[in-house]
């Protein structure tokens, strides 16, 4: 069954179409990854599932019901994080997440029982007293998690909830949706960080002008890019490099530099290597390591998009 | 509703858990009336203070003048020089001097009294008591000297007798009811201003939420757009109602001032106005991008049309073109109520001064919802 079922979803901004025609589905008890670079349209999608935003055409169905008839329904049932930080820093994080609960109509014992065990459920339990400005960024994002998943939604959606954070909080903060998913919640789950999405996604659509691109499992995706190949050269003394030149030669999609590291999408079926090499060393470009890389989802970002997650 | 009542109680609760929300919703008005009684006691004093000033020598009849004066009730003299009085009474230190030109006691001895003046800088607001009693009292002394003529006999004999004689008189001083009057309209004035600049404040609350983000999570809850803004006025009216109320006891019941209005009509009017506060902070804040923009505003709207409409001082010392202009505020309805309250007048007949300002309320939030639903930005709220 579908958790969330999107039909010709399209937004306009007076004559921008931030969305266009879109159509997707989330199923039950999967992670779903929601790629796109800035501007994409991912935002406006998820600020329309989130009743945030009036949608101009088509409709957005949770659990077989319309959000815009059935507003109060689809609102009980989704959990939000957005991705900059929603809670109140003058008010303990107790009292943020029994807030947010209250909201969701629970009071009394059950509200209490909830809000302790949404703080246990983030690890801050013990911090239940402590404001959010004696937080660490990490501490503060577990608590933004902790208010979106107190009043048990079916389906939460995670927009960049590992923004800015060290590692560890990184760690914790991945396998709490793990977690959650693992209890039975649905999650939509956007992020810059192509790693997480490979982690922790059982299916990811790309969107890109407001439009779904491409959608599937991790393999479904890369498999869709095996006609090319990425090659990462590092380089000695990068500003000798002519970007240009080697854009030019046969077989190459596209070259991107980051940091002393050359990365040179080619068509697969052409091997162009030697060219490649022999214009680095007429540029006289130092050569430190040369490695084929295997598809993963970067690759398949940047093939289909042009553009890095980044951008 | 459940919802909304949430919001109420969490905004109240974090707004009364912070000390400076005490001092600004309570102790600012009541700052502001300690300061009305600083500027209204001092202007009018207990006693009439008269410089003396005798040019006449020691005749009778200058003498018992001045014991007549010294003994009026609520006027103290001393006897000064020319130039000491005019240095004191520009200073302030006299109310009035009185000087007794030589030929004073021949000219009321001739019954034609002539050859005294009444001096002040204050005009005929301290003069007129002192010579409506002394044209009394000389009247009926000159009317002996005109009934004698030139005998000095027979004057003295009659003058001698009209100074024994006596005569029942009571006196009674009332009570300065319009210096109370004076400080009510003057506490109430910068508690419009209060109520004014509390109203924004606590609309700014609903940018504060758009700034912190957390507007996006309670948007996202069952909450509509409608009740969160419905809760944020609730709160603002809520705060309001017990700033009028704390004002007002504390105005009667802890300083005593009369206000020369029943305390209910008083606050039914004020009551009146918090509408009209309330919806002005809705409509800055749907003009505002952020808070910043909104104190901006408030800045620029409030303190000038409180000026310009009497709050700080009466209107009527305004040139009438600035009055004119205070017609178009509401503060100047407000005001206006109060002081045909304090006149007299039954709050039934001032309807069109309440219409007037449930009209000022009914614009400024049917413009504020207009401006809201225009925007079609997650970053607004309707």
């Amino acid at each position: 069954m579908n958790v969330l079922e999107i039909r010709n979803l399209t937004k306009k901004f007076g004559d921008f179409i931030a969305v266009d025609n879109m159509n997707l589905s989330v199923r039950e008890g999967e992670i779903f990854g929601f790629l796109g670079a800035n501007g994409a349209g991912k935002s406006t999608t998820i600020n329309m599932i989130s009743s945030l935003l009036r949608i101009s055409k088509g409709e957005i169905q949770l659990l077989g019901r319309d959000i815009v008839k059935e507003n109060k329904f689809a609102k009980m049932n989704i959990g939000i994080v957005p991705q900059d930080l929603a809670i109140y820093e003058e008010m303990s994080a107790y009292e943020n997440v029994s807030f947010f609960a209250g909201l969701y109509g629970l009071r009394g014992s059950l509200l209490k029982e909830r809000t302790e065990e949404a703080l246990e459920f983030v690890g801050l339990g013990d911090k239940h007293k402590a404001l959010p400005k004696s937080f660490s960024g990490g501490m503060k994002r577990r608590l933004n998690i902790a208010c979106a998943i107190a009043h048990r939604p079916k389906l939460i959606i995670m927009d960049e909830p590992t923004v800015g954070i060290d590692p560890q909080s990184r760690n914790y903060i991945l396998n709490s949706v793990k977690k959650l998913n693992q209890m039975g919640c649905s999650v939509i789950y956007t992020s810059h960080y192509m790693e997480e999405v490979e982690e922790i996604c059982t299916r990811i659509a790309i969107v890109d002008h407001g439009k779904i691109i491409a959608e599937g499992t991790k393999e479904q995706l890369k498999s869709i890019i095996t006609d090319t190949k990425e090659t990462w050269i590092g380089v000695r003394n990068p500003e000798r490099l002519d970007l240009d030149a080697l854009k030019r030669i046969s077989g190459v999609n596209s070259v991107r530099l980051e940091e002393q590291t050359v990365k040179i999408v080619s068509r697969g079926e052409i091997n162009n290597l030697n060219w490649v090499i022999q214009q680095l060393i007429g540029d006289q470009v130092e050569i430190s390591s040369v490695e084929e890389q295997a598809p993963n989802l970067e690759t398949v970002f940047l093939t289909l998009t042009g553009r890095n997650l980044r951008d | 509703m459940n919802n909304m009542m949430w919001i109420v109680r969490r905004l109240l609760r974090t707004t009364f858990r912070k000390k400076s929300s005490w001092i600004v919703y309570f102790g600012l008005p009541v700052a502001a009336i300690l300061l009305s009684m600083l500027i209204y006691g001092s202007a009018s004093g207990g006693s009439l203070h008269v410089g003396v000033l005798n040019q006449d020598g020691g005749k009778t009849l200058t003498q018992d003048t001045i014991h007549f004066v010294e003994g009026l009730n609520n006027v103290k003299i001393t006897m000064t020089d020319e130039a000491s009085m005019n240095k004191d009474i520009a200073s302030g230190k006299l109310d009035s001097g009185l000087i007794f030109e030589q030929g004073f006691a021949d000219s009321v001895r001739d019954g034609e009294p002539a050859r005294l003046r009444l001096v002040s800088a204050k005009g005929a607001e301290v003069t007129a008591y002192v010579k409506a009693l002394l044209n009394g009292y000389l009247g009926n002394v000159a009317a002996i000297g005109q009934a004698t003529k030139s005998d000095a006999e027979a004057f003295d004999a009659i003058y001698a007798d009209y100074k024994q004689s006596s005569f029942k008189l009571e006196s009674e001083s009332l009570k300065d009811t319009a210096k109370y009057k004076d400080m009510t309209y003057q506490s109430i004035g910068f508690l419009l201003m209060f109520l004014l600049f509390s109203a924004v404040n606590m609309s700014e609350l609903i940018l504060k939420e758009r700034e912190d983000r957390t507007f996006l999570r309670l948007l996202s809850s069952p909450l509509s757009a409608r009740g969160f803004v419905l809760a944020n006025v609730l709160v603002a009216f809520i705060i309001q109602v017990l700033q009028i109320v704390v004002t007002l006891l504390i105005l009667k019941y802890a300083i005593g001032i009369d206000s020369g209005v029943p305390l209910r009509d008083l606050l039914g009017t004020l009551l009146l106005f918090s509408p009209v506060a309330i919806s002005l902070g809705l409509l800055i804040t749907a003009f505002s991008k952020n808070r910043r923009g909104a104190s901006a505003l408030q800045t620029l709207i409030i303190t000038p049309t409180c000026l310009l409409a009497g709050c700080f001082f009466p209107a009527e010392i305004m040139p009438d073109t600035v009055q004119k202009i205070s017609s178009f505020l509401p503060q100047h309805w407000l005001l206006d109520t109060i002081t045909k309250l304090q006149d007299g007048q039954a709050i039934g007949s001032l309807g069109l001064n309440l219409a007037i300002l449930i009209a000022f309320a009914a614009v400024f939030t049917l413009v504020a919802i207009y401006r809201f639903s225009r925007n079609n930005d997650v970053r607004q709220f309707i």
